[in-house]
This record gives C-alpha cells, structure tokens and sequence, in this order.
C-alpha cells in the first residue's frame, strides 16, 4: 500500500525536488547559504504551490459574498429551529442550512479541492525529507535532482542547531525540540488569527448564528492540540511548509477581507468608511439576477422533497408543511433534476 | 470517547459482506476523520460531508462501487460547484437508475 502510493507520488516527488532545488539555485545565487538556503527553498516551493491554487480561492471568494443576500432565509431557518438543541434537529437545521446555500449558489465553505490539491505535495514533501537519510547513505534510490551529495548537504544544514528530516519524537536533540515547539506555536497563532478574523471580521451576524459556526469556534480553540499532537511527529521541513501555507492562507484573507469584504461585516463598514475618507463614491456591493435565485431556489425545494430518501423522510416533514404554507401548493414535476437547482450560479453540476 | 464512537459509524456492526471488503478503506477515512480532519477548518460544501457520504457509499456498496461514488463526490466538491444537500443513493434507487 505505501509503496503504490509512493509510486503514484513519484512523478510529485521528483517536480517537488526539482522546485526546491531551483529555489536553492536561486538563494545561493542572492548569497544566502546553509540552512537557511534550504528552509526558504521550502518556503519558495510553498509558494508555488499556493500560487497555483489561487483561482480556487478567487471563486470561493465570489460566492462567500453572496453570504448577506440569504440573510433573510437564514433568520427564518433559525427562527424554527430556536431552541431546539438535539442532534435530530440540529441535523436537519445543517441540512436546510446546506440546503439554502445550493440553491442560492452560497456557500462559506471552500470545498474539498484545495485540501485534496494539497496533501499530495504536503506527502510528496514529507517523501522527500523522509528519505534524506538514506540518499545520503546509499541505501535509498536519488529522488530528481536530489543526488546522495544533495541530500548529505541538505542533511548537514539546520535551521538554529535543527536539521530539516529531524522531528520533535524521533532526535534526542534539544535545538530540535525548541524549534517545533517554536514551528506549533507560529502555525497555531496564524490559524487562528486567519479563523478568527474570518468569523469576526468577514461574515454577516445571520452567518455566524448556526451550527456550523458555533461548532467552528469550539474547534478554533482545540486546534493548537491538534497541532501539536501532530506536529511532534513531523519533520522539522514538513513544519516549515506548513507554517508557511498557514501564513499564506493569513496574508491572503488580509487582502481579500480590506479589498472585497463580505456585505453585512465589519469589514464592509470599514471599507466604507475609508472609502469615504478619501471622498470616493460608495459603491454598495451587488449581485445581479437576485429574482432568478429566488425562481431558481423554489425549484431546488421541488427537488429536495422530492428525491426518494427514506433516511430524511421524516425529519423533512415539517419543512414541507412549512414551505406549503408559504409557497402555496408544489409546482415542480417529480424527479426534477439536481441540475436544475444549481442553475441558481448559472453553472451546471458535473453529476 | 466510547469505542462505538471512536469507530463511527462505519466500522460498527452490523457486518455485511459489502461492509468487511470495505473495511481497510472505512480505516482510512476514518483515520483522516479523527487525525487530520481536525487540522482543517471546516471546507466540505455538502451535507453529508464527503468523509461521512464515503462512510455511507462504502458500506452500502462496497469499496468498488462505493470507492467510486464517494471518489466522484469528492470530484462533486469544489468551488464551482454551490454545494448543498447530497445523500448516497439507496440501493434500490441506483439499480433503477442503471437500468434506464
């Protein structure tokens, strides 16, 4: 099993080694040398990474703004579900939450995709420190560009006394031990400033008011344990990728949060404010097509009562009762199709 | 945390067939529920997330038809797509499917 995934990382490993080096290439050139050299080769190779990734985030972004304009369908499901707290009713408010944000083409979540793009070069680069050891003995293969002098050189070099394959369990050595301690507390403070600006800063009232969110902000706290039970048994490089990725995700909700703030948060005001300070026009923030959600969304309900789903039949029954009342008697035909409700972005699924 | 919940729901009883073939798979997800899914701020944009809609898939179907449902979920999850509620099929319902 590790070695097919090893196999299918293998084509990642070697380009990830080659980045490194051409990073290396790069520092050595601006006269920076050692260790130093190798952790910002890290850093660099990071960087590209998250260069690549940027359109996700872009398009996350768009559709995290539209968070506002459900504000009133959002207060309406919380209204329901006020002071019901058991798992069956929180379950079916998340899911009419979930349920809202397709058919509005809303979403605060950024969607598996950065995360699976992620880990392959997070365990291509976990590969690659791994295996420095043996590179420089001979006992395992050269990995690209990483030859056995490479990795001896890579392998002498530290950063403050750590070298770069060592990690918190596995070294006697106190310069290590210092520097993840260091490396967990750094990547703790910049998620949760990244979270937590995000949540107070970034979204309207109506979004932080839900399950999700509350249960987001419970995590938040609990993170730095899960970093740090984790990130002893990391290499001290694999700590330093991360670190940098976190910083990134940091500097990148700065920019994004001062220069396209979500209508109804805290940010949006202060973007207003300055705006007006500098006696340019306030532009309110607005999406267009606002009516073909609303026609859209009514056809994403159809769908959803409709589909033949014996898990949820029952905890759907006071939705439809409610949506009757509301919306007069179903016009939808039967079985209509998923494709129909994301229509509401104006793009097809890919089911 | 008690064993069942430790386990979750898909590497508790009742076994099937299905279920057992499944199991060095269900393993895996489930390691990545306990040990790296707390790391990350919460990113699915589906209910049920894509980790417990796998759970599901690979129980009701087995790792081939439900590894393959549950790599085209996660294929489903990315910003273009709005998200939402999205349930495994039943059996019942895949099969009628297939057939038209």
């Amino acid at each position: 099993m590790g070695d097919f995934i090893n196999l299918i990382l293998s084509p990642l490993t070697i380009g990830e080694a080659w980045v490194m080096l051409a990073w290396h290439k790069v520092w050595t050139t601006i006269g920076i040398g050692g260790g130093w050299a190798w952790a910002l080769s890290i850093v660099g190779l990071t960087v590209v990474v998250r260069i690549v990734l940027i359109p996700l985030f872009v398009k996350q972004i768009h559709s995290s703004r539209r968070m506002q304009l459900i504000q009133p369908e959002m207060q309406k499901i919380q209204a329901k579900y006020k002071g019901k707290t058991d798992p069956e009713s929180r379950q079916a408010m998340t899911q009419e939450t979930m349920d809202l944000y397709k058919k509005t083409g809303t979403n605060p979540f950024s969607s598996c995709l950065p995360i699976l793009l992620q880990s392959p070069f997070f365990f291509a680069l976990f590969t690659v420190l791994n295996n420095l050891k043996g590179i420089a003995e001979g006992t395992h293969p050269a990995i690209g560009p990483i030859t056995p002098a490479v990795a001896h050189e890579i392998e002498s070099s530290n950063i403050f006394g750590a070298p770069f394959s060592s990690t918190f369990l596995g070294s006697t050595d106190t310069a290590t031990k210092i520097v993840t301690v260091v490396l967990i507390i750094l990547m703790s403070v910049s998620t949760f400033t990244t979270q937590r600006q995000l949540m107070r800063k970034n979204l309207p009232d109506s979004a932080l008011d839900n399950p999700f969110m509350k249960q987001q902000t419970v995590l938040l706290y609990l993170m730095p344990i899960f970093f740090a039970l984790s990130g002893i048994n990391f290499p001290i490089g694999v700590l330093l990728y991360w670190l940098t990725t976190n910083v990134w995700s940091m500097g990148q909700q700065f920019y994004v949060i001062r220069r396209m703030p979500a209508p109804g948060s805290a940010a949006e005001r202060a973007l207003h404010e300055r705006q007006e300070r500098k006696g340019k026009t306030v532009t309110p923030f607005s999406i267009r097509g606002l009516e073909r959600d609303a026609a859209a969304g009514a056809a994403a309900d159809e769908t959803v009562q409709d589909a033949p789903n014996t898990v949820n039949r029952q905890r759907q029954q006071p939705k439809s009762k409610k949506r009757a009342k509301r919306s007069g008697p179903a016009t939808g035909a039967a079985g209509t199709d998923d494709a129909e409700g994301s229509a509401a972005d104006g793009k097809p699924t890919d089911q | 945390m008690t064993l069942a919940e430790l386990l979750g729901p898909g590497l508790r009883g009742p076994w099937t067939w299905r279920k057992a073939a499944a199991a060095p798979l269900l393993v895996l997800v489930r390691i990545y529920q306990l040990a790296i899914s707390p790391l990350l701020p919460q990113r699915c944009r589906f209910y049920p997330s894509c980790s417990a809609y796998a759970v599901t898939a690979l129980t009701r179907f087995g790792p081939l038809r439900g590894g393959w449902l549950a790599a085209r979920r996660l294929g489903r999850c990315h910003p273009w797509n709005p998200g939402g509620v999205d349930h495994v099929p039943e059996r019942e319902a895949c099969r009628t499917h297939a057939a038209t």
